[in-house]
C-alpha cells in the first residue's frame, strides 16, 4: 500500500502561498470590529454599546466610569449634548431611537463616581496654564487634570461656583451642586480675581510649559492670531485655546486641546500622531430583526430615574455583526470572529521557529464556505484556512497526523478499492458513473442499485468508476497530490472514452468541475430526465432536507432535489439554514479526523435545526447523522429502496467499499479477484471493536500485528489478564494489540492502541 | 533517578512477561524518535531479546501529548 511522507521538524522554508497584503485585504472584508453607528458617530467616542448594555444591567456605577471617559463633567456633557448619537442609532430606522442623551443623564445624576485613582498617580513634569473661564476652560482643565498635569486656572471670577455658574450656567441645582463637588475634587489650582491682561499673560507664559487660554482672553488681547481648529492651536502666539460652540463641540475641543497640549508638552509636531479624531462613518452590519422593544418610554421632566433608564438602556439592541457566529459550530467553539482568527492564523503559518499554536484551529474549518453566504460582506473562511493549509504544506510545516488516516482511505479508494470499467459490451461509454467514495463505503447496495439502473435506462453505455475525486487531499491541503489524483481521474476518464460523468455526490462534482473540458451532471439531474426507478418511494414521515456544503451556490442542484424529493412523495420540514445557507455536518474539510469536538458541534448544529428525520444528498451527512441516533436517509436510498441501515466503522467502510468492487467485478465483468484469506480465526470483543473505530485502528493494522506475532512469537504477557500483547509498526505508526488466543489459530482482540513515535531499545 | 525524566513508572509488580524469552521485564533504557526528535526513557524491556514495551495508558496519555507538541513545533 501506498505511504505518505512524515515531515522532519527541521523545516526547509519554501514557497510562501500567501502575501501578508493579501491578507490584509482578506481580514478587512469582517466588520466585526466596526464600531457600532452610535459611538461612530460621537466626536468624543463614548462606547455606547458597553455604556447601555452597563446602564441595562443597572451598574451605573460601571456605566459612569465609562461616561467619564470622556466627560469630566458628566452632567455638563448630559445636559447639553446635542447626542448625534441617537439620529445614527439604527432602531430609528424601525421605531424609536435608543434615548441615549436621558440614560446618560440619569447615569451621570445617580451613578456612584469611582473613587481614588488620583491619589497615587504620578504627576507629569510639565506645568499648564488656563487663562479665563467658561465651558472650554472648564472642560480643558478636566481632561488636562485626567492626564495628570500639574495645572492652574487663572479666572477673573471670584470664587469657584461663580467660575462654574459662569462654564455651565444651564445646569439645575442639583447638577450645579454635584459638579461643584466634583470639581472640588478634582486635583487642580485655582488663583481668583485675576486680572487677565497681555502682561498678566506673558509672566504666566514665562512660568509655565503650556498656555491655554479663553476665546474671550484671545479675542480681547491677540485679535488678530487665528486658531486653527483641527488642533485648537495659535500658532503664531503657541498657545491653546477654545471658544464655546454648543457643549459636544467644545467637549470635542478640549478633547483636541488636551492632545495638543501631550504633543507641545513633548516638544512635538502637534499635528503628528492624532490618531482618528471625531466622529467616523461604520460599516458594520447590524441585524434589525431582533429588535424587539421599538418604542421609548417619554422622558419626564426631571429625566429618567434609574428604574426607567436601565428599561430604555434594556432596547438597545449591541449592534454587532455576528452573523457568520451565529451558524458556524467552527466560529462559535473557538469564540473568535474570522477577522481575529483569519489574522492569527496567517500568523501562525509564516512561524518559522515554535510552536503553531493555531494548526489545530486552522484543520478544524469544514471548509464548507457558510460565512461566505451568511455574512454580509462575503468573508469566507473556508477560503483563508484552505489557503493557510497549503501554505503549511508548501513550506514543509504541515503536521501529518490530522490527515493521515484520511489521505490513506483517500489512496485505498484509488488503489485497493480502484474500480474503473466501461459497461460490459461497450469498448468506451457515453456516460461513467461516479457514486463517490464515501457513498461506495456506506451503501454499497445503493451504488449497486443505481449503476444498474443507469446502465438498463441510458443509451450509449455507462461506464463505472469506483475511486475518490480528490476532495481529500484538496482539503488537507495537499496540493500535489491533488494534481496527481486529478491526472489519474482525467486518465481514467480517457480511457473510458471521456464520457459524461453521472456523480453521486455533490463535492465530486464541484471537485470534477475543476477539470477541463469535463461534462458533468448529478445523479439527480438524471433521475429527473428518466423519471424515478420503480420501487421508489419517500419517507412516510414528514423530514427534514439538509443541503450539502458541496451543493453551495449550485442553485440548479437544490432544485433538482427538492424536485425529485417532492417526486418521491416527501413532506419536507422548512429548517433554518436551509440551501445556501446550510451548516456541514462536520465531514467536511476532514474537520472529523483533525478536531473530532469541533466536528460533533458542527453535527450538533445540524441536528438542532429539526426533530424530524433528516434527508441528505451527501452520504458523509447521511452517516454523521446516523451516527448521532437521528434517522437520517440519503435520498438515492429512497429512489432506490434501499437501506444502508446502520453506519459502518472504519474498518467497515473499507471493507465495503472492496466487496463492492470485487462483487460487480466477479457479476457483470467476470473478472475473479484473489480474496485474501486469513489462516487465522479473528474475533473481536465488543469494546475492541468501539475502541478501534475511535481510536481509527483498521482491521487490518490488527491483522499486521498478529501475522507478525504469528511469524516471530514477539509479545508481552501481562500477567494482570492473562491476555498477550503484540505489536508492529505499519506506516507511520505502530499498533499494539491486547488479545487471548483459543488455541494456535484462534484470536480474540481485547485491546488496541497506537502511537506515532518509533520506540527502540538504547544501549548504555 | 535524579535529572532523569520519568514519564511511567515501570512495572513494580513484575506483571509483564516477555512472551518468547520467558523471563519478566526489566525497567531498560529506551528511546522514542519522532520528527528528528529523541527522548531517553525508561520502559519495561526484555532482557534477552529487547523487546520494549509501550503501555496503553502511556501511548495515549504522554506520548500522544509529546506527538501533539512536536507535530505543531
Amino acid at each position: 500500500m501506498a505511504q505518505i511522507q512524515e515531515r522532519g521538524s527541521t523545516h526547509v522554508y519554501k514557497v510562501n502561498k500567501i502575501s501578508k497584503e493579501e491578507m490584509d485585504s482578506m481580514v478587512a472584508r469582517c466588520v466585526y470590529e466596526q464600531p457600532p453607528f452610535c459611538n461612530a458617530a460621537c466626536p468624543l467616542k463614548l462606547d455606547t454599546r458597553a455604556f447601555l448594555k452597563a446602564a441595562a444591567d443597572g451598574d451605573f456605577k460601571k456605566a459612569l466610569g465609562l461616561y467619564e471617559k470622556i466627560a469630566p463633567f458628566p452632567l455638563v456633557l448630559a445636559a447639553g449634548c446635542e447626542a448625534p448619537c441617537e439620529g445614527k442609532c439604527r432602531l430609528g430606522e424601525i421605531g424609536d431611537a435608543v434615548a441615549i442623551r436621558a440614560v446618560e443623564a440619569a447615569v451621570a445624576r445617580y451613578g456612584e463616581a469611582a473613587r481614588g485613582g488620583s491619589v497615587f498617580r504620578m504627576k507629569k513634569r510639565k506645568t499648564v496654564a488656563i487663562l479665563g473661564s467658561g465651558l472650554f476652560p472648564l472642560l480643558l482643565a478636566g481632561e488636562l487634570e485626567k492626564k495628570a498635569y500639574p495645572l492652574t486656572v487663572f479666572c477673573e471670577q471670584a470664587d469657584l461656583d461663580s467660575f462654574l455658574r459662569c462654564a455651565a450656567g444651564f445646569l439645575d441645582e442639583d447638577a450645579f451642586a454635584l459638579e461643584r463637588k466634583r470639581l472640588r475634587g478634582k486635583d487642580i489650582q485655582f488663583e481668583f480675581s485675576c486680572s487677565i491682561d497681555r502682561a498678566f499673560l506673558d509672566e504666566k507664559r514665562a512660568s509655565f510649559d503650556v498656555l491655554c487660554i479663553s476665546e474671550t482672553v484671545r479675542s480681547r488681547l491677540f485679535p488678530d492670531s487665528p486658531v486653527i481648529p483641527e488642533l485648537m492651536l495659535c500658532e503664531k502666539e503657541q498657545f491653546i485655546c477654545g471658544g464655546e460652540e454648543g457643549v459636544m463641540n467644545t467637549a470635542f475641543g478640549a478633547k483636541k486641546a488636551a492632545l495638543t497640549v501631550d504633543r507641545l508638552a513633548q516638544k512635538l509636531d502637534p499635528r503628528n500622531t492624532r490618531g482618528q479624531e471625531g466622529a467616523c462613518e461604520s460599516e458594520l452590519y447590524t441585524d434589525l430583526s431582533e429588535a424587539k422593544e421599538l418604542r421609548r418610554a417619554a422622558i419626564p421632566d426631571g429625566g429618567y430615574t434609574p428604574a426607567q433608564a436601565a428599561e430604555e438602556a434594556k432596547r438597545c439592541i449591541q449592534c454587532r455583526c455576528e452573523e457568520c457566529m451565529k451558524s458556524c459550530a467552527y466560529l462559535q467553539h473557538y469564540k473568535k470572529y474570522p477577522g481575529l482568527l483569519s489574522r492569527e492564523i496567517y500568523n501562525n503559518t509564516q512561524i518559522i521557529m515554535g510552536d503553531h499554536q493555531l494548526n489545530k484551529p486552522m484543520n478544524a474549518c469544514s471548509l464548507c464556505g457558510q460565512c461566505s453566504v451568511v455574512c454580509p460582506r462575503g468573508f469566507d473562511m473556508a477560503q483563508v484556512c484552505h489557503i493557510a493549509r497549503r501554505n503549511m504544506v508548501s513550506t514543509d510545516k504541515m503536521p501529518l497526523a490530522p490527515h493521515e488516516f484520511a489521505l490513506m482511505d483517500m489512496l485505498f479508494s484509488n488503489n485497493e478499492a480502484f474500480l474503473a470499467r466501461p459497461q460490459p459490451g461497450y469498448e468506451t461509454c457515453r456516460y461513467v458513473f461516479f457514486p463517490g467514495c464515501q457513498a461506495s463505503a456506506i451503501a454499497p447496495d445503493t451504488v449497486r442499485a443505481a449503476y444498474e439502473d443507469l446502465c438498463a435506462r441510458l443509451d450509449g453505455g455507462v461506464a463505472l468508476l469506483l475511486g475518490c475525486c480528490g476532495a481529500i487531499c484538496d482539503w488537507a491541503g495537499r496540493y500535489e497530490l491533488e494534481d496527481q489524483t486529478r491526472e489519474f481521474i482525467d486518465r481514467e476518464l480517457a480511457r473510458l472514452g471521456d464520457p459524461i460523468v453521472i456523480a453521486g455526490c455533490p463535492t465530486c462534482k464541484k471537485e470534477l468541475s475543476t477539470h477541463d473540458g469535463l461534462e458533468i451532471k448529478g445523479i439527480w439531474d438524471v433521475l429527473l430526465e428518466l423519471g424515478l426507478p420503480e420501487g421508489a418511494r419517500g419517507l412516510a414521515r414528514p423530514a427534514a432536507l439538509h443541503d450539502s456544503c458541496g451543493a453551495r451556490g449550485d442553485e440548479e442542484t437544490q432544485k433538482a432535489i427538492r424536485t425529485l424529493a417532492a417526486q418521491l412523495g416527501c413532506t419536507l420540514i422548512d429548517t433554518p439554514y436551509s440551501g445556501d445557507r446550510s451548516p456541514c455536518c462536520g465531514y467536511g474539510g476532514l474537520a472529523a479526523y483533525a478536531n473530532r469536538e469541533v466536528a460533533a458541534e458542527m453535527t450538533e448544529k445540524c441536528l438542532e435545526r429539526s426533530d424530524a428525520p433528516y434527508i441528505s444528498y451527501c452520504m458523509a451527512c447521511r452517516d454523521r447523522f446516523a451516527r448521532q441516533g437521528r434517522e437520517s436517509r440519503h435520498l438515492l436510498e429512497l429512489c432506490y429502496g434501499t437501506d444502508a441501515g446502520a453506519p459502518p466503522d472504519i474498518s467497515e467502510k473499507r471493507r465495503n467499499r472492496l466487496t463492492l468492487k470485487n462483487e460487480l467485478l466477479h457479476e457483470l465483468w467476470h473478472e475473479e479477484t484473489a480474496e485474501m484469506k486469513l489462516d487465522f480465526e479473528l474475533n473481536y470483543t465488543v469494546d475492541a471493536r468501539r475502541m478501534m473505530d475511535d481510536r481509527m485502528i483498521l482491521t487490518d493494522d490488527v491483522i499486521a500485528v498478529l501475522q507478525d506475532f504469528r511469524a516471530s512469537g514477539e509479545a508481552v504477557l501481562d500477567a494482570e489478564d492473562g491476555l498477550l500483547v503484540a505489536r508492529r509498526r505499519v506506516g507511520n505508526a505502530t499498533f499494539w494489540v491486547k488479545f487471548s488466543r483459543e488455541g494456535e489459530d484462534s484470536f480474540t482482540v481485547h485491546r488496541a492502541w497506537s502511537h506515532r513515535m518509533r520506540v527502540e531499545k538504547r544501549e548504555g | 533517578m535524579a535529572g532523569e525524566k520519568n514519564y511511567y513508572t515501570v512495572d513494580p509488580m513484575g506483571k509483564l512477561r516477555c512472551f518468547k524469552c520467558g523471563v519478566p521485564l526489566e525497567k531498560g533504557k529506551a528511546k522514542f524518535m519522532y520528527l528528528d526528535n529523541g527522548f531517553p526513557v525508561e520502559l519495561p524491556v526484555c532482557p534477552v531479546c529487547g523487546f520494549v514495551y509501550v503501555p496503553e495508558e502511556l501511548a495515549l496519555g504522554k506520548v500522544a501529548s509529546v506527538e501533539r507538541a512536536l507535530e505543531d513545533k
